[in-house]
């Protein structure tokens, strides 16, 4: 049986009183993690957002033994924590939570070397698709188009003039015991990743997509409606895969055009007609590949 | 950004001005500082500003808990966000006040309560050095070209219509400010690495989970109000809260506002529409 909302431990092991600005998608993924993680778990942060929130030296908002090190090196930290616990004889649960640009740019030689060495760890990237942290910098998860302080919109060039970058798919490719796409905006799916990502012995790598209200510039409150739209319109799947194979694919009910997924965020505000067919091309492209293998669907 | 418009707006009318926030992590809500430095000659100091002509308070929030005085000359001015009219604010100390409700200014005008702008054109009218034209252009030059004209323009309005409705007196004095007790263990008190578990100390509780002494309810502009007849228990804002701050009282959500931030996620996701925001009067 998998884990329900209302199975949820009442303990939060990720406190009130974090500085994540209001809306943040963040401290929901990793509070709810935590429930599922139980408290014999040891949390790593690089530099993201999370660190800065997350507490204060000496003040913490996390209730497990955390620490922190540099940007790059997550996967060789968690890598390093776990053959340490193992040695003392514990079997604690090992957790990296690191942002989009500490997994796609600056973190990925750390993370593909203990994805490849399989070390009995989780690595958990939440992904705002920027970097939040220093003040909304384009990363390799930033989408074609996305205004931040890097790629600012100017007369000639509007915005990032590149795609996403396919960073769970590059996960896959490593072959790893489990891995999985998430989003908040799907509480089942996430509880019941997370408790297979709990219960698997060997790498595992959970990509959760995170929407950012201060960099995404959309109203707080809609930050899960956010990560709803992102699924049905395609511009994030929800999958798993062990090994390699792709085990499940949640294929949303309805899809939405892209133009309702920018719509309400200032990031995509200088949006011409011809820059949302553009996106709309690789938002069908990414549909196409995901749901492609599915039996088709009877229209109603 | 405020800081740096009231700055353009200075050397517009050929003075020179520096301006730069304080360093350090900034997020939205949280409190920041910002200084901006204005002179007829060069300015050759690059230090933060210790001793203020005038003091900017976007939050009122921060008045409980922070002594904004500090460092406030005898004859300086102190802006604030309020509501209240200056001989309503108490203070550590009597010295001169204007105040403006920006919020309300911006939330009408901006349809965001982002007060930034609103007050520049109260603190234009309070130091009289920089004239209301000079701060719509400079807003049409820093917000306009970012935002657009038409933001800017919004932008530009709400300063004018804080630059009219500013209320100058006097603040009442008397306020007790006591500083909270940091924990600041010598090196030979410090344990290895800097790593803590839950300790004790004199400035209270420190290490893994003490950051619940960190009370984020004054970030809030707007205030969830559930209605116990509709809630269902489903616990979906008690999953979705980013403060982690609703708990579950016989199945009706509760919410705890030393921690709410204000964010609406609970309004907009609750299945029933059993949550709806107000903006809060404090």
């Amino acid at each position: 049986m998998s884990l329900n909302i209302k199975d949820l431990p009442d303990e939060h092991l990720f406190t009130p009183g974090h500085t994540a600005c209001p809306g943040c998608a963040a401290p929901i993924v990793v509070r709810n993690l935590m429930k599922v993680f139980g408290k014999d778990t040891i949390v790593y942060a690089p530099a993201n957002c999370l660190l800065v929130f997350g507490g204060t030296y000496p003040y913490i908002a996390w209730k497990v033994p955390y620490l922190h090190e540099a940007f790059e090196n997550t996967g060789a930290c968690i890598s390093g924590v776990k053959r340490a616990v193992k040695k003392l004889g514990k079997d604690s649960l090992v957790v990296g939570i690191a942002g989009d640009g500490g997994t796609y740019d600056i973190g990925i030689q750390a993370l593909s070397g203990a994805a490849e060495r399989n070390e009995d760890v989780i690595y958990v990237c939440y992904d705002n698709e920027a970097y939040m942290n220093t003040g909304i910098q384009r990363s390799g998860s930033t989408p074609f188009g996305a205004a931040t302080t890097t790629t600012p919109v100017g007369k000639k060039i509007p915005g990032k003039t590149q795609n996403k970058k396919n960073m769970a798919e590059i996960m896959r490719a490593h072959e790893i015991p489990y891995m999985a796409t998430m989003s908040i905006a799907y509480p089942k799916d996430f509880l019941r990743k997370a408790e297979k990502a709990r219960d698997t012995r060997g790498f595992r790598y959970l990509h959760v997509f995170s929407p950012c209200p201060t960099g995404w510039r959309h109203d707080p409150a809609l930050s899960i409606e956010m990560g709803r739209r992102a699924v049905e319109s395609g511009m994030w799947t929800l999958y798993e895969a062990e090994y390699g194979r792709i085990t499940d694919i949640y294929k949303p009910k309805r899809k939405i055009p892209v133009k309702e997924y920018i719509r309400d965020q200032g990031r995509f505000r200088h949006f011409t007609e011809e820059m949302v067919a553009k996106l709309q091309e690789y938002a069908d492209h990414k549909w196409k590949q995901m749901y492609g293998s599915l039996p088709e669907e009877k229209p109603e | 950004m405020a800081a740096q418009t009231y700055a353009l707006a200075a050397v517009m009318e050929d003075n020179y001005a520096v301006s730069f926030p304080f360093f350090g992590a900034e997020r939205r809500g949280a409190p920041v500082m910002a200084f901006t430095r204005v002179d007829k000659d060069v300015i050759r100091i690059k230090t933060q500003i210790y001793e203020p002509d005038y003091v900017v308070v976007l939050d009122e929030t921060l008045l409980e808990t922070v002594d904004v005085l500090k460092g406030l000359k005898e004859d300086g001015m102190v802006v604030i966000n309020t509501a209240r009219r200056p001989d309503e604010v108490q203070l550590s100390r009597e010295v001169n006040c204007a105040t403006v409700d920006a919020t309300s200014i911006s939330l009408e005008l901006l349809g965001r309560p982002i007060t930034n702008t609103s007050m520049l054109g109260a603190l234009a009218r309070a130091t009289g050095e920089v004239s209301m034209e000079s701060i719509e252009r400079a807003i049409m030059e820093k917000f306009g070209g970012k935002l657009g004209t038409e933001a800017g323009e919004k932008n530009a309005r709400a300063a004018r219509k804080a630059y009219q409705d500013l209320q100058v007196g006097m603040c009442r004095g008397g306020k007790d400010f006591v500083p909270r007790k940091e924990w600041l263990p010598t090196v030979q008190e410090m344990p290895l690495g800097g790593s803590i578990g839950a300790l004790e100390t004199e400035a209270g509780l420190v290490g893994i989970g003490s950051f619940v002494r960190n009370k984020t309810g004054d970030w809030r502009t707007f205030i969830p109000h559930v209605d116990h007849d509709k809630c269902i228990g489903c616990r979906m804002c008690w999953f979705y809260c980013p403060e982690g701050c609703i708990t579950m009282e016989d199945q009706k959500a509760v919410i705890d506002f030393d921690y709410c931030k204000g964010c609406g996620i609970c309004a907009q996701e609750c299945p029933v529409d059993a949550i709806s925001m107000e903006r809060e009067r404090r």
